[in-house]
């Protein structure tokens, strides 16, 4: 362990070359971005009412207006592997606002894509795949809800796949047909072991 | 084009385009001048503008196709075709080829048919003898890539060019006298200053604005960048002094209701609204001697009818009749008929200067003009349209022509910042820079309004010079101090504390109890969401184009750019002017400029106005309709067909002949396509002409 100098970082960390490289930039990863999102990144003049705007940014590191930077410069490594890329809550404030018409949600939502196809995805994301194989719901009923809606009157299992599991399998048909849960359990494994 | 037939050259065939018809011949009964195109001998001239053209035609290939086309008697090409020694080929080709008509195949004829006018001139041929190929803007450019397309397309516009120039007659210029007068619409600085200088050039101008008093924007400002001196101190003088001028005739209240004409010689009809109240002048033509409006507010004083001053931005009352504030120019009261109830009390109050007439109509008046300025200045844009910025929503955001006249000593808090919530002063206030401007999400303008930087600077300035303690935030993009003392400016601001923070402000959120509000945006140089509690907000609203713009300029046939504001004839040569001679653009109407440049493009306007009117005589094109007498069957249907009411029928020689009255004929061609016996004639666009340019086009010109 080098010398912290009391940071909590490790000092080469701190120290290590951070400069931007033209090896770093990847047109292509524009362009393509531009191509699956739909809306225009390279136009963007870094005002920063979409952070402004973001009910994420407050609360964490996510800044929307970085990752529409990296759209722009072709920062696709940049992009691809930073975690923050999945804290969008995709509430369009910052479409809603952008002075330049972009939408960075969809910036976002392209990323996340390309992010996909390489199998960097959050293991909470994947979890959430599995979660709808099984029960048809990203965030399936509990008992603790079951009670709240009996106390409102209304039936514990709301009238989705949860009332009618039949259905599920026309969802598992659907992610069969993508590999998406085949894909999520994979990756899941190769994480977690 | 039968003549063409007895061409010299018997030109090679190779195109293969030409189809196995002839041209039919042009009747040349309809000419006028029956030899025309006779003994043609034609020079073409092809440009390479450097590699604009050359870069993308083949020039050496279309030099060889054009010696191919008929009546061409002489081919050359150089580098710049404008220089002097291109324009010399001209002039010496012309003597030593015997040419009777030249084209240039180069740029638009926009840019460089008057040079190439006046070197067909100096070379011994009548100016109109020439006769432009467009290959760069329609050929060159337009099919960068295509090199063998573009080399085709440039053998085209050379065969038809020279199709017209083999027609192409004599025409002499119509000089038609200016009348020594100008018309100036909008008395903001800009108007002011454009009629001053044309007034104290010796020339009878009249001054028009819309509302009751001149002075314009500048007037509701309190001090002006980056000198900080009080804009109606140094804005009075000027006010005053275009009451006074003997040369100036002021009408305020005033709209232009109609234009006819064209340069050098405009009627205009101008409405004057009825204001209710005669001046002194007025009065005595009424036979009330010694009465009319004084400006001593005795009306003012019992009108019971209040409304918002829309001068305060409608934060201070003002009554049915009344004046915008004290030093307006004219001193003459208005009524406001669309409130006045028409109890009486002013006239009684008024008594026997008799200066009050509740029944009085609008009048129209005519003047005659030989140019005219517009300067119809601009509006503040809707800014509640963003309405995440909350403005007319939370009561203490402000715009920033709200903010001068809450900051200005004769504004109607007398000088004293405040809140408008609680009238209590604010301690810290936010500035939204770039406020609907620079914003292409189509609610707002894409432009920047150019000014908001600077007099944001300056607000700052005056709340920490007034207030104590008092905090300025400035929300900013980039700072535009662009300006001649302008970063000097920026500099002194930051040096006295205002703080900047480079955002742009996402949305405002009002606390209801306390009406403070917080301030969304993003540090983007700390790369963090801030979320500010202020007092205030000061929006630097967008500008655009004063309402009543796009109804003016129609008038007077002047375009618009895709934004609203005017178009100039061009944007750096010839700024000041537009595409319809003898009318000028001056000031913020052609787009946003802060006062400096306001009054720099008014002086230019007035010296751009003045140049006919002290020529005393201008030269229209020569492209009127003429009536071919011996065709004319006298039915009159083209009289009211033409736009400009240039036609008319005389009696000669016993019957009913068209006649036009050339200085009105704008060569539009409506009465030419129309008469069914092909009696008109449109010089320099005549039928055998055009004919004769389309068969070049669809038949080839190599027959
Ligand atoms: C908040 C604010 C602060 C500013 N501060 C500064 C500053 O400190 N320094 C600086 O250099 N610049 C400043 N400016 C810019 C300044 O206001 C303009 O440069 C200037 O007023 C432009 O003058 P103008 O004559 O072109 O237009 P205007 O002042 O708008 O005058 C146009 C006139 O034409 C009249 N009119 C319009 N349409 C018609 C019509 N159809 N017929 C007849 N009359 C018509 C109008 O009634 C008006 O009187 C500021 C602008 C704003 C909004
Ligand atoms: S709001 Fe739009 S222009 Fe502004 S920083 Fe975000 S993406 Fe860029
Ligand atoms: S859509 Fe995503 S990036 Fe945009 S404001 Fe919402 S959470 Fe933030
Ligand atoms: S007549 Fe009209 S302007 Fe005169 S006092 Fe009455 S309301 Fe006011
Ligand atoms: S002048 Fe400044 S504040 Fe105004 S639009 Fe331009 S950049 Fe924005």
């Amino acid at each position: 362990m080098a010398r912290t100098k009391g940071y909590p970082e490790p000092l080469e960390k701190k120290l290590r070359d951070t400069r931007l490289y033209e090896e770093d930039t990847n047109p292509q990863f524009t362009k393509t971005v531009e191509k699956i999102s739909m809306t225009i990144p390279h136009m963007c003049y870094q005002c920063g009412t979409c952070t402004a705007s973001c009910p994420s940014a407050p609360r964490s590191s996510y800044r929307i207006r970085k990752f529409v930077r990296r759209a722009l410069l072709g920062l696709e490594e940049e992009a691809l592997t930073d975690p923050d890329l999945w804290l969008c809550t995709t509430c369009y404030s910052c479409t809603d606002r952008c002075p330049r018409d972009i939408a960075p949600t969809d910036v976002i939502m392209a990323m996340r894509n390309l992010a996909a196809k390489r199998d960097i995805v959050p293991v909470n994301f994947l979890k959430t795949v599995q979660a709808i194989y099984t029960t048809g719901h990203g965030v399936p009923n509990n008992d603790v809800n079951r009670a709240a809606r009996k106390k409102l009157g209304l039936n514990p299992e709301p009238p989705t796949t949860h009332g009618f599991p039949k259905y599920v399998k026309g969802i598992q048909y659907i992610l069969d047909y993508f590999g998406l849960k085949q894909r999520a359990d994979k990756i899941i494994k190769e994480r977690e072991g | 084009m039968a003549e063409k037939k007895t061409r010299k050259e018997p030109a090679a065939k190779k195109d293969t385009k030409k189809p196995v018809s002839k041209a039919t011949p042009a009747p040349a009964a309809t000419s006028p001048d029956k030899e025309l195109g006779k003994g043609a001998r034609i020079g073409v001239y092809i440009c390479h503008c450097g590699t604009n053209i050359a870069g993308s035609v083949d020039i050496l290939a279309v030099q060889e196709y054009a010696k191919t086309l008929p009546n061409v008697a002489h081919v050359d090409n150089y580098q710049y075709m404008c220089s002097t020694p291109g324009q010399k080929k001209i002039e010496e080709g012309i003597k030593e080829h015997k040419l009777t008509g030249i084209v240039v195949a180069a740029c638009s004829p926009r840019l460089h048919e008057p040079t190439f006018r006046t070197a067909t001139k100096t070379g011994g041929l009548n100016p109109f003898r020439f006769e432009m190929a467009n290959i760069r803007e329609q050929g060159s450019w337009v099919h960068m890539h295509d090199r063998e397309g573009a080399t085709a397309k440039a053998k085209d516009a050379i065969r038809i060019a020279v199709a017209k120039a083999a027609l192409l007659q004599d025409l002499v210029p119509k000089s038609v006298p200016v009348t020594k007068a100008a018309l100036v619409v909008g008395a903001g600085v800009a108007g002011m200053q454009a009629a001053l200088d044309l007034a104290n050039a010796g020339i009878k101008t009249y001054l028009v604005e819309k509302s009751p008093t001149i002075g314009g924007r500048m007037s509701q400002l309190d001090k002006t960048f980056p000198t900080l001196d009080c804009s109606q101190c140094i804005l009075t003088p000027k006010m005053v002094d275009v009451g006074r001028n003997p040369n100036i005739e002021l009408m305020t209240y005033s709209e232009i209701e109609e234009v006819e004409g064209y340069i050098g010689n405009f009627d205009v009809t101008i409405r004057k609204k009825a204001r209710g109240v005669l001046t002194p002048a007025e009065a005595e033509a009424r036979g009330i001697v010694g009465g009319g409006c004084n400006g001593c507010g005795d009306c003012d004083t019992v009108c019971p009818v209040i409304k918002p001053n829309p001068f305060e931005m409608g934060m201070k009352p003002r009554k049915a009749i009344y004046i915008y504030h004290p030093q307006v120019v004219p001193l003459i009261y208005t009524v406001d008929f669309d409130s006045c109830v028409k109890c009486g009390l002013c006239v009684e109050a008024c008594g026997e200067k008799k200066a009050i007439d509740l029944e009085m109509k609008d009048e129209f008046v005519k003047v005659k003009v030989g140019t005219a300025i517009l300067a119809l200045g601009y509006d503040i844009f809707p800014i509640e349209k963003k309405d995440e910025w909350g403005y007319q929503k939370f009561e203490n955001v402000v715009t920033s022509l709200e903010f001068e006249r809450l900051i200005c000593a004769s504004g109607p808090t007398g000088g004293h910042l405040v809140r408008p919530s609680d009238g209590k002063t604010p301690k810290k206030v936010a500035f939204l820079l770039c406020a609907g401007s620079r914003d292409n999400t189509g609610v707002g303008k894409p432009y920047c309004s150019r000014f908001c930087c600077m007099y944001s600077l300056k607000h700052a300035h005056q709340i920490i010079e007034k207030i104590p303690g008092c905090q300025p935030y400035i929300f900013y993009m980039d700072i535009r101090s662009f300006g001649k003392m302008y970063e000097e400016f920026y500099y002194r601001i930051q040096d006295e504390g205002a703080k900047f923070i480079r955002g742009r402000v996402s949305n405002i959120l009002e606390d209801p109890e306390t009406k403070n509000l917080y301030v969304m945006a993003d540090d983007t140089l700390l790369d963090r969401p801030m979320k500010l509690e202020v007092d205030m907000v000061v929006l630097a609203a967008a500008v655009q184009p004063s309402a009543d713009t796009d109804r003016t300029r129609k008038l007077f046939g002047v375009s618009c750019s895709l934004d609203g504001w005017l178009l100039e004839a061009h944007p750096k040569l010839n700024p000041c002017g537009t595409t319809t001679a003898g009318v000028f653009l001056a000031g913020v109407c052609q787009g946003p400029k802060d006062i400096p440049d306001t009054v720099a493009s008014a002086e230019g306007a007035a010296s751009a106005a003045s140049i006919p009117i002290h020529m005393g005589e201008v030269e229209l094109e020569p492209y009127f309709a003429q009536c071919i007498e011996e065709k004319c069957a006298g039915c009159g249907m083209c009289v009211n067909l033409c736009p400009y009411q240039a036609l008319s029928l005389v009696e000669k020689e016993g019957r009913k002949v068209m006649q036009v009255t050339e200085a009105k004929c704008k060569g539009c061609g409506t009465c030419g396509g129309f008469c069914p016996g092909g009696a008109i004639w449109m010089q320099h666009f005549a039928t055998p002409q055009i004919v004769a340019q389309i068969d070049a086009f669809l038949l080839g010109g190599e027959q």
